[in-house]
């Protein structure tokens, strides 16, 4: 049960004809081979396939591709030139905030538009703002402490 | 340049070198492979816990889609014994024959494009099951009638052990209070945030199946792989590409690796699975699961005289490669006393089977149920005696003075000072400002507690330890390949695998302590059997004393060679130089390591006389004493618990670490942190529980829960540095450490608050609803 | 985990999605954000044939004001109301709760038309709704019915919502500016669903309080003698003797754990409320 779709991805159009049951996330990983998009999941709670929908970020696992249709989709990859994820890499790097790097990729895009809805957070906002994306490695103390550096880097800049 | 400030040697907090390829996205998991034909498996996996398996029936559309046990006959099973000639063995097949005992067994693996399609296939076959009773639960199994899960085995028991050390008798006579508890660890998954998978195709040219797995040892895989389907090791080659955590649980040889490589070498077409949560979840190895009673025998300050203990674990359906089912009664039976002086101990240990998920290994395998039954019992003691539970410990606490130690299990502690610990995890959390606001009462009614832990925990574990333990495989020995290139760069070619850890940055830094090189100069290959010599992979805490250890012998040997081909390129003597800054400087001249490389490589005609050509340079390292390096810690928290809703919240964590020398003290602190959070996870959240049918009823992340961001605190670490005697630079492993101690602080701290309403936490998660359950049969009603 | 093949349409109105769910043959669903559907698509939990797209109609995402109430489509999203982007008749109760829902991520696709449907018993809106006396606009091919939200679910997700009918608009009566409100959630983790959910009302000057109960095993219980006793200025230590012995009667079946959990939250909600 196929369908066609036009969207856009990393700013570049792209159409396609797929099954009605592919997820956004097999699509970018498999159709376009965006594979920093990570499944870690598969059921919209863990947060790695964390893409924008529309500039919002959204679960890629749970939306399906034939529904996109006219909407516009940025993965990491697309953000490469994006100077506030530059420097919010630049922090993770700094602060040790990322060890297996599995859920990374979630976690820079969450964080990302955390810090454009709450430029200033505290411990406490980043806490609660990324619990949405789940890491197994860091305890989390080297996310938070990146963030945090991520939005006093931004601030200054 | 100023030297100092440039070091990137042992001890330097160099950052991550591995990063770069992770923020940007450029990780390459298994998934992440692109191998041109691959087809997707799914599998058909037991809907039910125990049953007699028939027919599969298989619609014929399907027919060269769907393989069963029969078309994979020629793999041998699965087999993990220890030599105790008690052990009852499993035989655990590639895909179940006859019989399924658990829910997730693999029936038949259905291949197709994709992985949806693969699905469809699963789904569209009948399975004929004759349900048996399940045996769901470790009392269910070892009733007196019980069903045999494995038909030939005299009882559901894979082993039980008995110890028994020192007075026992005058313990029980000398003692003022003999204090009994039954305690329990929940079921656990390791859950590394990829899941499991495995690729593999035969490369045609080579004449060799490639294996690619998520899995934390490449080598000790090939060689699995290359036994159970009866190929030659050289006809192997198994690579791990990023491996998105693993935790024990990718350190396995596991049924979905033995299928997957046998039916790819069966079809000669490339085959892939990926492992989804659920699978996760309810098939990959479990963890914890510990039943204690336990008595401690204590005079009238808390002194201990004596423990017995009886230890139960569900060791789940099958025995697992290599460590097997008896391994965490095992590690329990040896660690429960601990950092503490224990005069007299009887350990009764049983390691049962029952129709669910087999357990594995999970970082602090075994020491955390331990820790947390011997220290939730000091506590008990303390309050038994009206002592400050800081009191006792510290009373009981091996002093440094007794170090190099013997335990009453025969461990040799190495070195430290675990009196100290405790008392700056103290100070550092100000436990008398702490009694101060217990005793002032909450504004808003919440109940504080303080509560601690401590622990020792044997890493780097050496041959000694292992053959002890009579398993399949000793892993005693790590490897390291040196190789300088032509333009003077490095290259390190390691058998352990790197999957958070930061190895590709600290084993760069021992290169740099040896050989005076930038860390950005050097590269570290692991995770490929074809890469490097035969080493045994990344668990037990063990990759940095033991791959750092060969890196450093390997680098060293090279280092002695660069400077004597330095020295000659400088027209000086050979033993005049030293290496820093890449370059081999005498007295009066330097020379860069890519001339002394350029020489040895391209150039021998440069060489002094009877200098061999090359700069390869193989080492092995072991240890000097094989029993281990131990770290140890005193974690101690302050937890506030809301009588009203169980809700609790964790108000201060401070951990007072010592893991010998640290390599590189970022990542030291980053991997405590994160051994605390799963810790917090046993501790308050995490448990695969079944019900009487042996269904599991937590197979997604809605009802399994791991912390997320708001529920780790931000921990305070404060570190001693006690160098091992035994291990190259003193380094002592730490990657499991830190989720030893969590859920025994925690319950520490919870029994410390709800004190005063008589109630007692003694089982683990500690959920809300179990904080109001303690409360309501305790003996005062806050409301 | 992936879905079982299913066949897919953008429905273009609201007409046009009733004509695509009647006339669909086998199971038919309607996909709105899409948050608690997929996952059930992907874990294969969810035998659905065909899914009908409601993201186009643009009908389902207006909100109209009239003095008494406001009507929110059923494709308003929880983002929405925690942004502040909709208007708001509840002195900020939506808002806050609707903050509270899952995850941004999920809150920026998930819609308050979608999490009624589902009738979760222990999510965010269900206990909401039936606080703010809410009711929900169905629209079928015979036309459109309102329910107050109390009869339009029937049991824990099970609604009254037909096979040929969706959900149009959401109608959230008009609060009185004097109106105090509070909200107890006792969840897991930060953006788990709930354990406990309360929700207390209060304006003295309208002589008015309500008080509702929700995350238990059914659906959310509206306590008119905890109401009354808020209402009547209670003490705390007694109000709580009052809803437990509520709780006692209406939910007879709760351990003494849950009944000392849900007291608790109740009472927390209403000490909020007039605080």
């Amino acid at each position: 049960m196929k369908q066609s779709v036009s969207l856009t991805v990393n700013d570049r159009p792209v159409e396609a004809t797929v099954e009605s049951r592919l997820s956004l996330a097999d699509f970018l990983r498999l159709e376009l081979r965006l594979t920093a998009t990570h499944l870690g999941c598969e059921h919209g709670v863990c947060g790695a396939c964390t893409v924008l929908i529309n500039g919002e970020p959204a679960r890629s696992c749970i939306a399906l591709t034939v529904s996109l249709g006219g909407d516009e989709i940025t993965t990491l990859e697309g953000l490469a030139d994006d100077p506030a994820m530059q420097v919010i890499k630049q922090a993770f790097h700094d602060k040790h905030g990322l060890q297996c790097g599995f859920c990374t990729p979630g976690m820079l895009i969450s964080t990302r538009d955390l810090l454009k809805r709450t430029p200033r957070p505290s411990e406490g906002a980043v806490r609660d703002g990324l619990s949405g994306n789940l890491c197994r490695c860091t305890g989390y103390q080297g996310i938070v402490r990146a963030v945090l550096k991520a939005a006093e880097d931004l601030a200054a800049s | 340049m100023n030297h100092s400030d440039t070091k990137q040697g042992i001890g330097a907090s160099v950052k991550r070198t591995e990063d770069a390829r992770l923020v940007n996205g450029q990780g390459t998991y298994l998934a992440d492979l692109d191998i041109p034909g691959t087809l997707e498996a799914a599998f058909i996996r037991s809907p039910v816990a125990h049953a007699r398996l028939g027919a599969v029936k298989v619609p014929s559309e399907y027919s060269n889609q769907v393989f069963l046990a029969a078309d994979l006959d020629f793999a041998h099973p699965i087999v993990a014994a220890t030599d105790d000639p008690q052990f009852q063995s499993t035989k655990q097949f590639a895909l179940a024959k006859d019989k399924v005992r658990f829910v997730g067994e693999m029936i038949a693996v259905c291949i197709a494009p994709t992985r949806a399609q693969a699905e469809d296939i699963a789904q569209s076959c009948e399975l004929e099951l004759d349900e048996l009773p399940a045996l769901w639960d470790m009392d269910v199994a070892t009733a007196p009638d019980a069903l045999l899960i494995h038909e030939h085995w005299r009882d559901n028991i894979y082993l039980k052990t008995d110890v028994s050390v020192g007075d026992l008798e005058r313990a029980r006579k000398d003692a003022t209070v003999s204090l009994s508890k039954s305690l329990s660890m929940g079921r656990h998954g390791a859950v590394p945030l990829e899941c499991r998978g495995v690729l593999a195709h035969r490369d045609r040219r080579l004449n060799e199946l490639t294996v690619y797995s998520s899995t934390q040892f490449p080598h000790v895989l090939r060689t699995c792989i290359s036994r159970a389907i009866d190929l030659p090791e050289s006809q192997v080659r198994v690579i791990a590409p990023d491996v998105g955590g693993g935790f024990g649980a990718k350190g396995n040889f596991s049924p979905e690796e033995l299928t997957i490589a046998a039916l790819a070498m069966k079809l000669d077409q490339p085959i892939r699975w990926i492992e989804d949560r659920r699978e996760n979840l309810i098939a990959s190895p479990h963890a914890r699961e510990h039943r204690y009673d336990v008595t401690v025998h204590a005079n009238n300050d808390g002194l201990i005289l004596g423990i017995e203990a009886m230890i139960r674990v569900d060791a789940g359906a099958y025995s697992v490669w290599p460590w097997t089912a008896a391994m965490e009664a095992g590690m329990v039976v040896g660690i429960l006393p601990g950092p503490y002086h224990v005069p007299a101990y009887a350990a009764k240990s049983q390691s049962i089977c029952t129709n669910k998920t087999p357990m594995g290994p999970y970082r602090g395998v075994g020491r955390t149920g331990a820790c947390f039954a011997m220290d939730v019992m000091l506590d008990a003691v303390a309050r038994e005696l009206h002592l400050d539970p800081a009191d006792v410990r510290l009373l009981n606490l091996i002093k440094p003075e007794d170090m190099p130690y013997q335990s009453i299990t025969g461990k040799q502690y190495d070195s430290g000072d675990y009196p100290e610990a405790a008392r700056k995890a103290l100070a550092a959390i100000d436990i008398g400002a702490i009694r101060s606001r217990q005793a002032a009462g909450e504004k808003d009614d919440r109940l504080i507690g303080f509560g601690m832990s401590s622990y020792t925990e044997q890493t780097a574990h050496g041959t000694a330890e292992w053959v002890s333990r009579g398993l399949p495989v000793v892993f005693g020995y790590e490897p390291a390949l040196a190789r300088l290139t032509p333009d003077g760069k490095l290259i390190l070619h390691v058998g352990i695998q790197n999957h958070g850890q930061g190895l590709e940055t600290t084993l760069a830094q021992v290169a740099s302590e040896e050989l005076g090189i930038a860390v950005a100069d050097v590269v570290v290959r692991h995770g490929d059997s074809s890469v490097s010599p035969y080493g045994m992979g990344t668990f037990g805490s063990r990759s940095m004393t033991m791959a750092g250890g060969a890196v450093s012998v390997a680098c060293g040997q090279l280092a002695d060679k660069v400077k004597r081909i330095g020295a000659h390129l400088l027209q000086t003597t050979a033993d005049a130089g030293t290496l820093s800054d890449g370059r081999v400087h005498t007295e009066t001249a330097s020379v860069a390591l890519n001339e002394v490389a350029e020489a040895a490589t391209l150039h021998p005609e440069r060489l002094p006389e009877g200098e061999e050509p090359g700069l390869d340079i193989s080492a092995v390292y072991e240890p000097k004493r094989s029993t281990g390096a131990f770290s140890y810690a005193t974690h101690a928290c302050v937890m506030a618990v809301d009588p009203g809703t169980g809700e609790m919240e964790i108000l201060d964590y401070v951990v007072v670490h010592d893991c010998g020398r640290m390599v590189n003290p970022m990542i030291v602190e980053a991997q405590v942190v994160g051994g605390v959070a799963q810790g917090l996870g046993t501790a308050l959240y995490e448990e695969i529980l079944y019900d009487e049918n042996g269904q599991p009823l937590s197979s997604t992340f809605l009802d399994y829960m791991i912390p997320g961001c708001a529920e780790v605190p931000d921990v305070r670490m404060l570190h001693m540095e006690t160098p091992s005697p035994h291990t190259k630079y003193g380094i002592k492993g730490l990657g499991e450490g830190g989720a030893i101690s969590p859920p025994a602080a925690v319950v520490n701290a919870l029994n410390d608050a709800l004190k005063s309403l008589g109630a007692e936490i003694t089982q683990t998660p500690v959920t809300p609803l179990r904080v109001l359950e303690a409360i309501e049969s305790g003996a005062v009603s806050p409301l | 985990m992936k879905p079982a093949p299913f066949s897919y349409y953008r429905a273009t109105s609201i007409d046009d999605a009733i004509t695509a769910l009647s006339g669909a043959d086998g199971m038919a669903a309607v996909l709105a954000g899409g948050q608690s559907l997929v996952p059930m698509l992907n874990l294969r939990l969810s035998p659905v044939d065909h899914l009908i797209d409601l993201r186009s109609i643009a009908a389902l995402s207006r909100q109209e004001e009239t003095p008494e109430a406001i009507c929110y489509g059923a494709l308003t999203t929880h983002a929405a109301f925690e942004d502040g982007a909709v208007p708001d008749g509840t002195n900020g109760l939506m808002r806050y709760a609707a903050s509270h829902i899952a995850y941004r991520a999920v809150r920026n696709r998930g819609t308050l038309g979608g999490a009624l449907a589902l009738a979760d018993p222990a999510a965010d809106w269900l206990t909401t709704a039936v606080a703010l006396d809410a009711s929900v606009t169905l629209t079928g091919p015979d036309g459109q019915r309102c329910l107050a939200i109390t009869d339009f679910v029937v049991g824990p997700y099970y609604t009254q919502i037909a096979e040929d009918e969706i959900i149009d608009s959401v109608v959230v009566p008009r609060r009185s500016a004097a109106e105090r409100w509070g909200y107890y959630k006792v969840a897991p983790k930060v953006g788990e669903y709930a354990k406990s959910l309360a929700v207390a009302l209060i304006d003295p000057a309208k002589a008015s309080a309500r008080l509702v109960i929700g995350a238990w095993s059914d659906v959310p219980l509206v306590l008119k003698a905890g109401a009354s006793a808020l209402l009547e200025g209670v003490k705390q230590h007694d109000l709580a003797v009052i809803v437990q012995n509520e709780l006692d009667l209406k939910m007879p079946s709760l351990s003494p754990a849950e009944r000392r959990l849900h007291t608790s939250s109740v009472v927390r909600a209403a000490e909020q409320a007039r605080s």
